[in-house]
């Protein structure tokens, strides 16, 4: 492979890595599916799966990725032609082969080659290959014979042809025309059709403008024929009949420019535009539900078979020509048919005129009959664009500095005290259509979680293979959408708490019967929006947690030390989340290192999320992971310390007021104890944590937030409360870093920034400064 | 963008020095590095920072770090009045901003001009120096800003504070 990749060739490249990983992650579930029950539907998805792999891969030169994505593809086919049952092994084969696929796809997005992938190639295309050994040998009644190449390995359309046993439509067009029972095509199927189809049809059209502009340009013709071979291909696998025999009529045309035969016109590119206009108006159809009938089908087509001029031979025949001579002509063909056929003798020179007259007039009728074909222009119905995540990433940012001058002009200082009714008026117009170009910016990032929770299925098939254990996964709310970087971090999160559920959780097969439960275990995987942010809970039906176990463990660590009757249940769960932290009396290879909780907490403490946990002995065990809405931009109370204002996060007050001196009790050790009814909160001030002098150091002079953290309360004290504000999340620099207490800043209407308080590490940082101050 | 403008101005901005007043002395910096001057503007101090690192400030809706460069060198603290400057510096795509006393000129001064640095050096900032620049009898102290920011020392200050 040559090494010189211009820049055309790697955005063909990436383009189809990113299309193939789309694709796998869509599979990879469905594979697993497939084990369950084999529907041919998913088969043939499956196939194709491998097949459009190969095919790219096979164009770009990726042998390794073709050769395994060949070596399955054989290996379903054979499933898929019912000469090889499925048997468990075979998914985790398949599944294999999706790994190897991702890791080679990495390779090649990386390096843009997949040379490096050749040994583990070699080794999985094996796999695949004794898989069809073991299984056919299994069959052994099963004549072999007809497997050895079971699908065509290049042209898109020949391969699906096979003789299935489900009714997979052929592409052969005598058959197809007979109404045979349809491959059931689903609406995601339809879909990707509609958007696959759109595009080859965007770029045989580009292609056909550039054509027809500039004739001599061989290369592009090259270009379209493959574009609309694809959609032909498409079209024949989807059984849309007529439009595969209108593109396979264009391919033909396409064909002959391409080998140089002289045309009916000069230029077929009007005509050729006209058919591909007729090709998008019937893609449209079928993107509205229909079936994509194209009406004049007839017509279309022998139109376009009008641009191909009849052979020479065509007429000398009907000319009495005997046909045995002129193919023979044609054979030796380096003069004109004709001027053979008559040095030869074996037609009258007046024959062959009267022969070449013949044609000459076809084509002029060619002409002028093909001449009316006017152009009728339908634009292409857009599904979606792909958009580079960073140009929205600045689109957002665009609309947070929006906001802020929003801000900055409406609350503007030099206004205050003018009487400016239009100005107001004016203002809240640009401030409600801010708001709106907001929060349709927020959903633009916001993709569903079904992919998320799909990838899970592949993680709970393989755990529970490995656990001997029988688990359903039950995903509700696919649909919730989430923004794409919180998906990003709670991924890992979600690895280890399906780990847990299924290690921990779930007992055994035996065991669950003994207790009385069913033999199948189930996790449910819920996604829903609620009081305003997004609920991600897992619920097993395991064995619960153990409350003495957990606290047992904990006081052996020493992270709970003396009277821990007190605790209550909540704050022992919490403990699980502990680095380090694990009941597990052995670890396996699935888990008990007490890593993955400390995980789950960090990841969701990035995104501001909160986790509850709530189990129930024997019943199971049920875990939230809650998550705010947005990330960028949050509602915070502005609060003032001595001449510093913060901000604070108003998702996490609970309440606010003005202490009285009895409300307060000071602990020998010197901390503060605020009473709220009837619990006892201890008190943090943030002029300490910040460093500041405040307007007074007497509690009854300012005031107390309560603030709730994970699950435990307290109070902040500071001088007052500004007001609330919708703030935009902006990082420190990085030149700084992290800074303790401080989750990032802001900048305020009057242009000044403001640091935004990080609820979290506020307790940390202040537990630290104390303990800097004792020593 | 400013990737453009370095590559389009890498010749004229050669030898050429941003030149500015800092406690009795003249100091100069790459010109290739300096994006703006501005003037002194209300800094908002974040907590647990040595004390060279000011604060932040609202840059046109960035939010930058700003650095004093006379606590940088340990050079006795003075008043911030209005001849007092902050110079945004971008270096790897990180923009700082330097507080200065006052900013002088843009000097042109080749590489001929240029005498290396001391090596005897007792302040703080002398390991920071590139060079002596000569313009006639004066001389400019040239600063090296990788070494300014990045240094290791600073690193160390950083990452202590990353651990608090």
């Amino acid at each position: 492979m040559s090494m010189d990749i211009d820049n055309d060739q790697i955005e063909i490249i990436q383009e189809f890595v990113t299309e193939s990983q789309d694709m796998i992650e869509q599979l990879e579930p469905q594979i697993i599916e497939l084990g369950q029950n084999s529907d041919p539907e998913i088969m043939n998805a499956i196939f194709r799966l491998f097949h459009s792999m190969k095919g790219s891969a096979g164009f770009l030169e990726f042998d390794h990725i073709t050769r395994v994505a060949h070596a399955a593809e054989n290996l379903l086919d054979l499933i898929r032609n019912g000469e090889i049952e499925l048997v468990p092994d075979h998914v985790t084969l398949l599944c294999d082969a999706c790994d190897f696929s991702k890791d080679a796809l990495e390779n090649v997005n990386s390096d843009y080659t997949d040379s490096s992938m050749g040994p583990a190639a070699d080794e999985m295309a094996e796999k695949l290959h004794q898989a069809i050994q073991i299984a056919k040998q299994v069959n052994a009644e099963e004549p072999a014979a007809t497997t050895e190449e079971p699908t065509g390995a290049t042209s898109g359309s020949d391969t699906v042809e096979p003789a299935t046993v489900e009714p997979v439509p052929t592409t052969e067009p005598p058959a197809a025309e007979l109404e045979l029972p349809r491959l059931e095509i689903t609406d995601e199927m339809r879909l990707s059709f509609v958007q696959e189809g759109n595009e080859l049809l965007q770029n045989a059209e580009q292609g056909l403008l550039a054509w027809g502009e500039n004739p001599g340009d061989t290369e592009s013709i090259g270009d379209i024929f493959r574009q609309i071979h694809s959609f032909k291909g498409n079209c024949g696998f989807f059984g849309f009949v007529q439009m595969e025999k209108l593109s396979h009529q264009m391919e033909n045309i396409l064909d002959r420019v391409k080998s140089g035969s002289q045309l009916a016109v000069e230029n077929p590119a009007d005509q050729l535009l006209a058919s591909l206009d007729v090709l998008q108006q019937a893609v449209n159809d079928i993107s509205d539900g229909k079936e994509g009938i194209i009406e004049d089908l007839e017509q279309r087509v022998q139109q376009l078979q009008l641009l191909v001029p009849p052979l020479l031979g065509e007429f000398l025949v009907e000319e009495g020509v005997a046909e045995k001579a002129i193919h023979q002509a044609v054979k030796t063909q380096k003069k004109p048919v004709g001027e053979i056929l008559v040095e030869q003798g074996k037609a009258s020179p007046v024959q062959v005129d009267n022969a070449l007259k013949k044609q000459q007039e076809n084509l002029k009728k060619a002409k002028q009959e093909t001449k009316p074909a006017v152009r009728t222009k339908t634009p292409a119905k857009r599904q979606d664009i792909r958009v580079d995540l960073s140009k929205l990433d600045s689109l957002i940012n665009l609309i947070g500095e929006l906001v802020i001058g929003e801000n900055m002009l409406i609350h503007n200082p030099d206004l205050i005290g003018l009487e400016l009714e239009s100005f107001n008026k004016a203002g809240q117009h640009m401030s409600k259509l801010v708001r709106e170009l907001q929060e349709m910016a927020m959903t633009i990032r916001m993709i569903p979680v079904s992919g998320l929770f799909r990838r899970m299925i592949r993680l709970v098939h393989d755990i529970s293979v490995k656990a001997g254990k029988k688990v359903d996964l039950v995903l509700v709310g696919e649909e919730t959408e989430i923004d794409k970087t919180v998906i990003e971090t709670i991924t890992d999160p979600l690895v280890h708490l399906l780990r847990n559920s299924l290690d921990h959780g779930l007992e055994p097969p035996d065991e669950r019967l003994a207790t009385g439960k069913t033999e199948k275990g189930t996790v449910h995987l819920t996604a829903s929006h609620e009081e305003g942010e997004v609920w991600v809970v897992i619920e097993d039906d395991g064995r619960g947690l153990d409350r003495d176990k957990i606290l047992e463990k904990a006081i052996s660590k020493g992270m709970v030390d003396g009277d821990s009757s007190e605790m209550s249940d909540k704050a022992i769960y919490n403990l699980i989340f502990a680095p380090g932290f694990s009941t597990a009396d052995q670890v396996t290879d699935i888990s008990g290192r007490g890593v993955g909780m400390d995980v789950v907490k960090r990841n969701l403490e990035k995104i501001k999320g909160k986790i509850d946990v709530s189990s129930t002995p024997g019943q199971g065990t049920r875990i939230t992971l809650r998550i705010p809405l947005t990330l960028a931009i949050i509602d915070g109370m502005l609060v003032r310390v001595g001449t510093t204002t913060c901000i604070m996060p108003t998702l996490s007050i609970l309440e606010a007021f003005r202490p009285t001196m009895e409300q307060m009790t000071i602990t020998p050790e010197g901390d503060e104890l605020a009473r709220v009814r009837e619990n006892f909160f201890p008190v943090i001030r943030l002029h300490e944590i910040l460093e500041k002098e405040p307007a007074s150091r007497n509690l009854p002079d300012g005031i107390l937030i309560v603030l709730e953290y994970q699950g435990s309360r307290f109070c902040l004290f500071v001088d007052e409360i500004v007001g609330q504000q919708q703030t935009v999340i902006k990082g420190l620099s990085e030149f700084i870093g992290n800074v303790a207490g401080v989750s990032g800043c802001t900048i305020l209407g009057d242009g000044g920034v403001s640091l935004i308080l990080d609820v979290g590490s506020l307790v940390e940082s202040a537990e630290k400064k104390k303990m800097n101050l004792k020593h | 963008m400013a990737d453009d403008i370095m590559l389009d101005n890498e010749d004229t901005q050669k030898d050429k020095y941003l030149t500015f007043h800092l406690a009795g002395e003249d100091y100069g910096i790459e010109i290739l590095y300096v994006i703006e001057i501005i003037g002194i503007q209300k800094i908002t101090e974040v907590p647990d920072m040595p004390a060279f690192i000011r604060g932040v400030i609202n840059l046109r809706g960035k939010v930058i770090p700003v650095m004093d460069i006379r606590a940088r060198f340990a050079l006795p603290d003075r008043e911030y009045d209005d001849r007092t400057c902050i110079i945004v510096v971008n270096i790897d795509e990180v923009e700082v901003g330097l507080v200065v006393d006052e900013v002088s000129e843009v000097a042109d001064i080749p590489a001929a001009n240029v005498e290396p640095p001391p090596k005897t050096g007792k302040s703080a900032g002398s390991q920071y120096i590139q060079g002596m620049g000569k313009i006639g009898k004066a001389v400019k102290i040239l600063l090296d800003v990788h070494k300014l920011l990045f240094s290791e020392e600073m690193q160390a200050l950083i990452a202590e504070q990353d651990e608090t």
